[in-house]
């Protein structure tokens, strides 16, 4: 697996977290990485810190995210960024819509 | 043994020579006065004087500390033959230089006895000199290894002054040679690595590792592999090469270019400390792995932490002499003392640290290695001048048809082939989102057809990539030309991708469609290069990376 995705120690946070490259080879296995969410959670958080290389695809399937889980009351984070990704994430203006860091 | 008689009387020289050979000491030379002896002592060497205190000229207590002058380092032991038996002249016998005196006339039982006494002092003597001579020998092959191997370290372990401007540091072996060791390289995607590590032990043993870690550090830290790449591949290179009981452990550490943002390894080094400088707060990076050179390659764990720092924050990595020491209860200092000394509002120093873990050790002596690093977070957008690019242009041209564009590799190799030039890193990641977004422009609408529209919706958004891998697999027509440019006067990247296809209407491109699933490739390319250009009526796109820094 290219992608992990665990409970954070806390329980609050489920944690999906890409390897060096989040394109769109990544797509179904990112669709399962939030297929079965555990109830009780209030984040879901995506860890970009190994990802160095990132195409168009991979906002999309970020957005897709955030439509299919619409119903429940999520917040959304990306997080540890290299700079590169992190700009290429504001030129998309996602920080609107993700708490990024 | 080599005995010489110094006596002006021919019958005590007869007497004394008799009993010499009755008692087996056939090598022997005799003297008739002082000047003689002396002469003839030159001559022969002996090992042994029986010297005659009366005689005219030159007597006895004149003679001997000429002798025993000639003899130098060596033990010539003198025995004195005295027909004077006052107390003075006895000890006057032993304080010019003799070693023994027999009373005259000589009982040969007695002078036999010390003679032999003196000859097993004269051999135990000249074992030791031999002894010491080899002594003084391995002492000067030793100095000399030392000299040579320290000529070496020397010259391995050089950390350019560029990189270690942005860090303050203590190095103290605690013998001559460091089993610990720091390493510090910029990286080619902006930024600097550094390295802290401790061997097992101290002195010369563990300082030997040292080279090897050194050499595959700086490697790998020049071609931009990750901090946990690193840390594998040096666990590899020490695993190899360590005997079982010796090991090295070590943080690796990833600052990016804007020094705020660390990737850190740690293995088997104390907790490393990030300090705020604004409410001088701390986050401790515990050791999650054991240290390199244990494990074996498929065991090895290369998980990174991340964190991450605001300009001024201090980042603290030191190794365990700083927080063993002692007080004079036998209490170690430990993590919570060098964390006690680290707390204090004002800039912390490796200097002002050292000096209190000095001070806690009070009269002891250092007992292990102590190196302490700190760097401060600051821009390091400086080191990027550290890599140039490329001095000639260089093209690569590709075409793929057909079967060949069902190849998962395509953006992956180009990528390596382009990485591969010098300088190149820095700009890799938005070099890879260039090229994939051109590449799937061309390939998904050019190519193979596909509609975006599809994308539209989360279930549309999968059947379209879905339909991608069908359409992509049964491929068998069509082709995708690549053609990349780079224009070392200009400092640019041109890059030209054209496909087989029908184009479309450029005209009908919207420029802003950031809130849909789809579309936003074209934006994308526009905010990346300095230029984006469609030509063929929309089957070839140009773009141009700039390189300027």
């Amino acid at each position: 697996m290219t992608i992990t995705a665990n409970l954070s120690d806390d329980n609050a946070t489920w944690v999906i977290k890409l390897d060096d490259k989040f394109d769109f080879g990544k797509v179904q296995e990112f669709r399962d990485a939030y297929q079965s969410l555990p109830e009780d959670i209030t984040t879901v958080e995506v860890d970009l810190g190994q990802t160095e290389y990132m195409d168009s695809s991979a906002l999309g399937m970020l957005l897709n995210m955030q439509k299919s889980l619409g119903e429940r009351s999520l917040a959304y984070k990306i997080t540890h960024c290299r700079p590169q990704v992190a700009r290429i994430l504001t030129i998309s203006r996602f920080d609107k819509k993700f708490d990024i860091s | 043994m080599k005995i010489l008689i110094i006596d002006d009387e021919s019958l005590n020289r007869f007497l004394l020579l008799h009993m010499l050979e009755e008692e087996g000491y056939t090598d022997c030379y005799e003297a008739k006065d002082g000047p003689e002896g002396i002469q003839l002592a030159q001559e022969v060497q002996p090992d042994l004087v029986l010297l005659d205190v009366m005689m005219p000229g030159m007597d006895g207590f004149a003679v001997a500390p000429v002798l025993k002058e000639m003899a130098g380092d060596n033990y010539l032991p003198i025995i004195f033959i005295t027909s004077l038996d006052d107390k003075e002249s006895l000890a006057r016998c032993l304080e010019v230089g003799g070693d023994d005196f027999v009373a005259k006339p000589f009982d040969k039982l007695i002078l036999a006895a010390k003679i032999r006494a003196h000859d097993r002092i004269r051999q135990l003597t000249s074992k030791i000199e031999q002894q010491n001579q080899s002594l003084r020998y391995f002492q000067q092959s030793v100095d000399r290894e030392h000299a040579i191997v320290e000529h070496i370290f020397n010259n391995a372990i050089v950390n350019k002054e560029l990189v270690t401007d942005f860090f303050d540091f203590s190095l103290s072996p605690a013998a001559v040679f460091n089993g610990d060791v720091f390493l510090c390289e910029s990286s080619p995607a902006g930024g600097l690595y550094f390295l802290v590590g401790d061997f097992t032990g101290h002195g010369l043993a563990s300082a030997i590792g040292v080279l090897p870690v050194s050499r595959t550090f700086r490697f790998l830290a020049r071609k931009g592999y990750s901090a946990g790449e690193i840390a594998a591949q040096l666990n590899t290179t020490l695993g190899s090469l360590l005997p079982p009981d010796m090991f090295c452990a070590a943080a690796v550490i990833e600052v990016d270019a804007s020094g705020c943002r660390f990737n850190i390894w740690n293995g088997g080094l104390p907790s490393l400390l990030l300090k705020s400088s604004t409410n001088l707060s701390m986050y401790k990076v515990v050791s999650r792995h054991m240290a390199l050179g244990i494990l074996e390659s498929d065991e090895f764990d290369a998980e990174c932490e991340i964190i991450e720092g605001e300009p001024g924050d201090q980042l603290l990595v030191y190794t365990d002499g700083l927080m063993e020491v002692m007080d004079e209860h036998g209490k170690m200092a430990d993590e919570e003392g060098v964390m006690s000394w680290f707390s204090s509002p004002e800039t912390i120093t490796a200097a002002f640290l050292f000096e209190r873990a000095a001070e806690y050790r009070a009269d002891s002596i250092q007992a292990d290695d102590t190196t302490i690093v700190i760097f401060s977070c600051q821009s390091l957008e400086v080191l990027k001048e550290d890599f140039a690019t490329n001095e000639l242009p260089y093209s690569i041209h590709l075409t793929l048809k057909g079967r060949e564009l069902n190849n998962p590799h395509i953006i992956s190799s180009l990528m390596e082939m382009i990485n591969s030039q010098p300088g190149m890193t820095l700009v890799r990641s938005d070099l890879y989102t260039i090229l994939s977004e051109m590449f799937n422009n061309a390939l998904e609408h050019g190519v193979l057809k596909l509609s975006s529209d599809l994308k539209s919706t989360p279930d549309g958004f999968h059947q379209y990539y879905q339909r991608r891998d069908t359409l992509l697999a049964n491929l068998t027509e069509g082709e995708i030309g690549f053609k990349i440019l780079f224009k070392p006067s200009e400092s640019a990247l041109d890059i030209t991708i054209s496909d087989s296809g029908d184009g479309f209407d450029v005209s009908t491109l919207d420029e802003d469609s950031l809130t849909a699933c789809y579309g936003r490739g074209i934006s994308f390319l526009r905010e990346l290069c300095e230029s984006v250009r469609f030509s063929d009526n929309g089957s070839t796109l140009s773009v141009r990376l700039s390189m300027a820094k």
